[in-house]
């Protein structure tokens, strides 16, 4: 079967008291619609978009994405 | 649905417009001579009021929406402009030779006609565009 990549972001919001899609677009500078579609899978981010994330929950980035 | 999605719908639906009535209009003249009028007053008024209806839209869905609309694209909304603005530009490629082979060679072919069909693949070029954004934005791509 194909690996993807995919990724704990919802459940990381919802650790930093249910944290809203819109708040976390702010801080790492994208859109809303972003974030969704990164959420989903849909959209795979760029490094920087993904170190931001990571960085954002505080977290590694193998804790925020992964590729199985 | 995001700011740039309406947008996009905005400028598709002003652009099928223009085109609509752009393409009567060609018609009536070319084929059916049925119009006396100046058609480069017609075409670019048509477009003037079309522009104006676009930037009217746009402002009403930025003030619907004002933080998004002063957001600039980022990385998602650039990609999905480069993925439809690259099949756009095969659109405009094929449309172009097209347009200027049977603008060479159809029977009583003219100046105006190859016009016609030049606008006609700038116009069919920026529906496949923004149509091509359209899907993309609706498939959360």
């Amino acid at each position: 079967m194909a690996k993807a990549i995919q990724n704990n972001i919802r459940r990381l919001r919802f650790d930093r008291k249910e944290m809203t899609q819109q708040e976390l677009a702010d801080r790492i500078g994208v859109t809303r619609q972003t974030v969704n579609a990164i959420e989903l899978g849909k959209y795979s981010p760029s490094l920087e978009i993904a170190f931001r994330i990571s960085e954002v929950f505080g977290v590694p980035l193998d804790q925020v994405f992964q590729y199985r | 649905m995001s700011f740039r999605e309406k947008s996009a719908w905005i400028s598709f639906i002003c652009i099928l417009i223009f085109g609509t009535l752009y393409g009567w209009h060609a018609v009536d003249v070319e084929w059916l001579h049925a119009r006396n009028g100046n058609s480069v007053a017609y075409v670019f008024g048509t477009m003037a009021a079309l522009v104006v209806l676009e930037i009217a839209l746009h402002v009403a869905i930025a003030v619907q929406s004002p933080r998004d609309a002063r957001t600039p694209k980022d990385e998602r909304e650039q990609l999905i402009d480069l993925r439809a603005s690259r099949v756009a530009f095969y659109v405009l490629f094929i449309g172009t030779l097209a347009s200027l082979g049977l603008g060479m060679h159809l029977p009583g072919a003219n100046r105006f006609l190859m016009a016609q069909l030049l606008m006609s693949a700038i116009i069919t070029t920026l529906l496949v565009r923004f149509g091509i954004q359209i899907v993309l934005y609706r498939r959360d791509a």
